[in-house]
This record gives structure tokens, C-alpha cells and sequence, in this order.
């Protein structure tokens, strides 16, 4: 699918970490087609979420580039980044608790010109009905999958054209892990571009098109969602059996 | 007991209380206890007096007294021109002092000490150049009016009260109602998240010192309406402001300003029972109790 549409979102030869003599990403090129989910595996410290967070700028870029629509936005800060098409959802702390539901949108809306932000926060109420019940209430005291939806309902805010989310699985039950999977289909189908960073590998094969499997750094393997599922590489990179093995010097 | 510890009270507690309000500010967004705030009341009220002292030179007429009051429009302008030099003041201090200090993650009991350095420099300038003579906006003696109840009070003091509390109800309306008090409220939460939500973190620390300052300024033109004007006056101000910020609850707006006046009125209340001598024991003692029996304060939640 990558090579048919149009790159969306690429990185290249990308070294991040928060230390610049101790990079965690060590040269990772990635390329995500437009109208893709794609997904980032990886085993625990094979830095997956660093290199999401260096994409949205959180974490400092030593050297490569990424780049969004074809613009370099490798040095743009974090803040500017969802104004370019860029949203990100972190693994924890994805929400503002303090802040009551309708706050936390409002925040993300304001970036939006006046007139259109009633009609994105409506039109987010009306993709996740659990949030709409009740606006006012405070964002903390929301449950583990409604707090996944309402980071997610923040990050839409703004029509993202890439949507970046750290984890979205960590920590919720199997049942509420399915929802939160069906509502990323779902809004991947609409024409939301993904990237998923996860642990929890069968469920987030099932609805990805494409996965990148990144190890020590870098990507160790990739493919498709469906010749991945069957790999047994898949499960011995997460048991960490051969890790050493298939990295490339 | 003297009913007029009431009016006392409430008229120190206001000042306590908008100083307070730009502690618990600085604290929540910026995270961390800035010392050199009182320094910033001082600075305000000496602003305000150059200004208006200027007006009054330029403009003989706007220095006669308005209405009731002790002062004329030459310190009303001097005031709202002082809110400016004092905003400039904290942000010059943040970019030599602090915003280098967050650019290197300095710890946070760095910046409490570079705080201190910055209330030693900016207290010395004020002796300095004013030496440490008091100093006044004006020489008229104000007659208070009977209130009933046995209380008294000087219109400068009744509007200063009212001062504050206009100035808290606007603050809490910025903070609740505003995208900008939105944005303050996210980074005062999570600032990583916030700029990932698109807040420009750096405008909003921008904003806290140009509010915190403001709030400032007009606590110390009121202290030096009501008192008089000396270089210590802030440093003497600063353990009631962190008792009020921390009474209040860290980030609570109305929380500093309630607890700006229970401390104001606990402070004038025991002066009358124990003696003047131990007014400033008064606010350790609530910082105390406070810290001690219920940390996060009045209005603050448990983390």
C-alpha cells in the first residue's frame, strides 16, 4: 500500500534520544502512505515510543529528518506540529484530568479559527457519544477507555492527517481494548492515517495494514499486518530469543 | 476585642491575597516556589511613585485628590503604567535568570535558589537607588469613616479592598472562561501535553510572569496607599503570601485570595491577644498547620 499512495508521513535515517551520546533511535527509515495504519512492534527498549515522540517533538532529533506531506518538520516544535496535520496521543497522561471534558477539547480546538470549533467538538461528541453525556464533568474521573476515546476525541480536533497514538491498549481490559481498536478502524477508514505503537501485538495485527518491527534502534523487519500475524519471528523478536540475531550491524 | 482588627485584617489580607494569587501562579505553571515574588510588590509600588511623582511635576493638576481619596490621577495613570514596567521587569528577569535555568533542567530547588539570588539583587537595587527611607504617594491624612460594628475605615482602604477583589474575580473568569486560562490551567497540568495540544508553552510562561507581576504591582501601590513604601516591604510580605498560596491550595485563584484574608485577619486578630511583636509568627504558624494537617490546602484536590 506504501508504494500505491502518496507518503504521507517519513522518516530518514532518524537518531533521537534524550541524550545526544546516547541515541535510542539509531537511524530509522520509515514511510506511512496516505490512508494507512500502520504499526510499530517492537520489544520493551527497542524504542518504539521514543521514536514517536521524537516524530512529534518531544524528544530531540540528533540527526536524519522527518518530514509530513513533504515538508521537513524535523526541527518544527512540539507545539506547532498539530497545526501542520500532526496529532499525537501519548501512552499516559494523555488526557488533562483536571480539566472537565468539554475543557479538554476546547484546548484543542482553540487552535481552530472560531467559527469551525463548535462544529468539530459537536461532530466529536457525535463519534464518541460517551463523552457527550455529561461535558462538565472533570476528565479524571472518566474511566480508562473513555479517557483513551477523549485523548483520541483531543487529537481529531484539529482533522489531523496523520494521527500518531503511543500504547492506546495499555492498561484497559481485553473487552475495552477491542472498542478502542474498533473506533481507531473506524476512524482510520474515514481517512485518518495511523500509527500505532503497541504491545499488544495479535490485537493490533488484526487491524493494521502494515507493521514495522523496530529493534535496539532500528527496523529489524517489515511487512504486511497478515504475513506478520503468521511470522514466527514476531514471537521470538517479543520474546527477545533472537533479537541480536536480526538486527543488521 | 477590637472590631476594628475586622477591617485590618481584610485590608492586609486583600493585599496578602493578590500577592498570593501570583505566588500560586508561578508555583503551578511554573513550578516552583519563587521567592523573588515579593520583590516584585516593592518594585511595583517604586514604579508607581517615579511615574506618578513625574505626572505630578508634568501636570500639576493630577496630583490633586479624587473625591474622597488621598491621590489623583497622576497615580491611577502611574499605576497602569507601572503593571507595564513591572511585567517588563519579571519577564527580564525570567530571561536572564530562570528561563535559562528551564532551558538547562535545572532542578527545581535550583531555581528556589536562584529565586532567592534574584529577590537579594532586585531588594538591594531598590535600597540602592531609594535608600531605605520610607517612602509615601502621598501626605494627606485620610479621616476613616465609621462602618458601624465599632469599624473604621479610609476610602483608599475600602477601595483597595474592592481593587482586589474585582481583580480576582477577573483572574478567576481568565482562568475558567479563556483559552488562554484554558492553555495556563493545561500547562499548569502537563505542559508536555499541552504543547502536543498545541499550546505554545512559552507564551503562557510569558503570560504567568506578566500576571503574576501585574497582581504585584497593584498590591504594592495599595500597601503603599495604605502603609508606606520601603524596600522590605515585599520581603515582608513573602511568608503571608506562601502561607495564603499554600492555605489556599496550590493553583486555586480564589483559594489565595480567601486564604490572603484569613491569614490577614488571623494576623490582625492575634496581634490583639499576643502583641504586635509576633504578627509574622502568625503566618508561619498557618504555614505550619496547613502543611502539616491538610498539605494540599482549602481548595486544592489530593493528588
Amino acid at each position: 500500500m506504501a508504494g500505491a499512495a502518496s507518503t504521507v508521513l517519513s522518516t530518514e535515517a532518524l537518531v533521537a534520544g534524550y541524550e545526544r551520546d546516547l541515541p535510542i533511535v539509531r537511524g530509522v527509515d520509515f514511510r506511512v502512505a496516505s490512508g494507512e495504519l500502520v504499526l510499530i512492534l517492537g520489544p520493551n527498549g527497542a524504542g518504539k515510543s521514543t521514536f514517536v515522540k521524537a516524530i512529534a517533538g518531544l524528544v530531540p532529533v540528533h540527526s536524519g529528518k522527518a518530514s509530513l506531506g513533504g515538508a521537513d518538520i524535523t526541527d518544527v516544535p512540539a507545539h506547532e506540529k498539530i497545526r501542520h496535520g500532526l496529532a499525537f496521543v501519548p501512552q499516559t497522561e494523555n488526557i488533562f484530568a483536571t480539566l472537565s471534558i468539554h475543557d479538554n477539547l476546547l484546548l484543542a480546538a482553540d487552535i481552530l479559527p472560531k467559527e469551525k470549533r463548535s462544529e468539530r467538538i459537536a461532530a466529536l461528541y457525535a463519534m464518541f457519544p460517551d463523552l457527550a453525556g455529561r461535558p462538565s464533568r472533570r476528565a479524571g474521573a472518566l474511566s480508562g477507555g473513555q479517557r483513551q476515546m477523549l485523548a483520541v476525541a483531543r487529537a481529531l480536533i484539529v482533522e489531523p492527517s496523520v494521527l500518531i497514538l503511543d500504547e492506546p491498549s495499555a492498561g484497559l481490559s481485553p473487552k475495552i481494548v477491542s472498542e478502542v481498536f474498533a473506533r481507531l478502524k473506524e476512524i482510520n477508514a474515514k481517512g485518518v492515517t495511523i500509527v500505532l505503537v503497541e504491545q499488544n501485538v495479535k490485537a493490533a495485527l488484526a487491524i493494521a495494514d502494515r507493521a514495522v518491527i523496530l529493534v535496539e534502534g532500528k527496523v529489524a523487519h517489515e511487512g504486511t499486518a497478515a504475513g506478520l500475524a503468521d511470522d514466527p519471528l514476531v514471537g521470538e523478536l517479543y520474546l527477545g530469543a533472537r533479537r541480536h540475531a536480526t538486527v543488521a550491524p | 476585642m477590637n472590631p476594628q482588627a475586622l477591617m485590618d485584617g481584610l485590608v492586609a489580607g486583600s493585599m496578602i491575597g493578590l500577592g498570593a494569587v501570583g505566588v500560586t501562579l508561578t508555583y503551578s505553571i511554573l513550578r516552583f516556589a519563587n521567592f523573588a515574588h515579593g520583590e516584585f510588590i516593592s518594585w511595583g509600588a517604586y514604579f508607581a511613585l517615579v511615574v506618578a511623582g513625574a505626572l505630578g511635576m508634568l501636570f500639576g493638576g493630577l496630583a490633586t485628590p479624587i473625591g474622597p481619596f488621598s491621590f489623583g490621577w497622576a497615580l491611577v495613570l502611574a499605576t497602569l503604567v507601572a503593571v507595564a514596567l513591572n511585567g517588563g521587569l519579571a519577564l527580564l528577569v525570567d530571561a536572564l535568570l530562570f528561563g535559562r535555568l528551564r532551558s538547562s533542567r535545572s532542578s527545581v530547588i535550583i531555581m528556589v535558589m536562584a529565586s532567592f539570588g534574584a529577590a537579594l539583587t532586585l531588594r538591594s537595587l531598590l535600597e540602592f537607588i531609594f535608600t531605605s527611607q520610607p517612602l509615601y504617594f502621598s501626605k494627606a491624612l485620610q479621616i476613616a469613616m465609621p462602618l458601624g460594628f465599632g469599624i473604621r475605615a479610609t476610602p483608599d482602604q475600602l477601595l483597595s479592598l474592592g481593587v482586589a477583589a474585582a481583580l480576582v474575580v477577573a483572574v478567576h473568569l481568565l482562568l475558567s472562561r479563556t483559552a488562554i486560562g484554558r492553555a495556563m490551567r493545561a500547562v499548569s497540568e502537563n505542559p508536555q501535553l499541552a504543547g502536543v495540544a498545541g499550546v505554545e508553552v512559552r507564551r503562557v510562561v510569558r503570560i504567568v510572569w506578566l500576571l503574576g507581576a501585574a497582581l504585584a504591582c497593584i498590591a504594592g501601590v495599595s500597601a503603599g496607599l495604605i502603609v508606606q513604601i520601603r524596600p522590605q516591604m515585599g520581603h515582608d510580605l513573602l511568608l503571608p503570601l506562601f502561607a495564603a498560596a499554600i492555605l489556599g491550595g496550590i493553583g486555586s485563584v480564589p483559594g489565595a485570595m480567601v486564604a490572603g484574608l484569613v491569614v490577614g485577619l488571623a494576623e490582625a486578630f492575634a496581634v490583639q491577644l499576643v502583641g504586635a511583636e509576633w504578627r509574622a509568627a502568625i503566618a508561619f504558624v498557618i504555614l505550619v498547620l496547613v502543611l502539616l494537617l491538610r498539605p494540599q490546602g482549602l481548595f486544592g484536590r489530593v493528588e
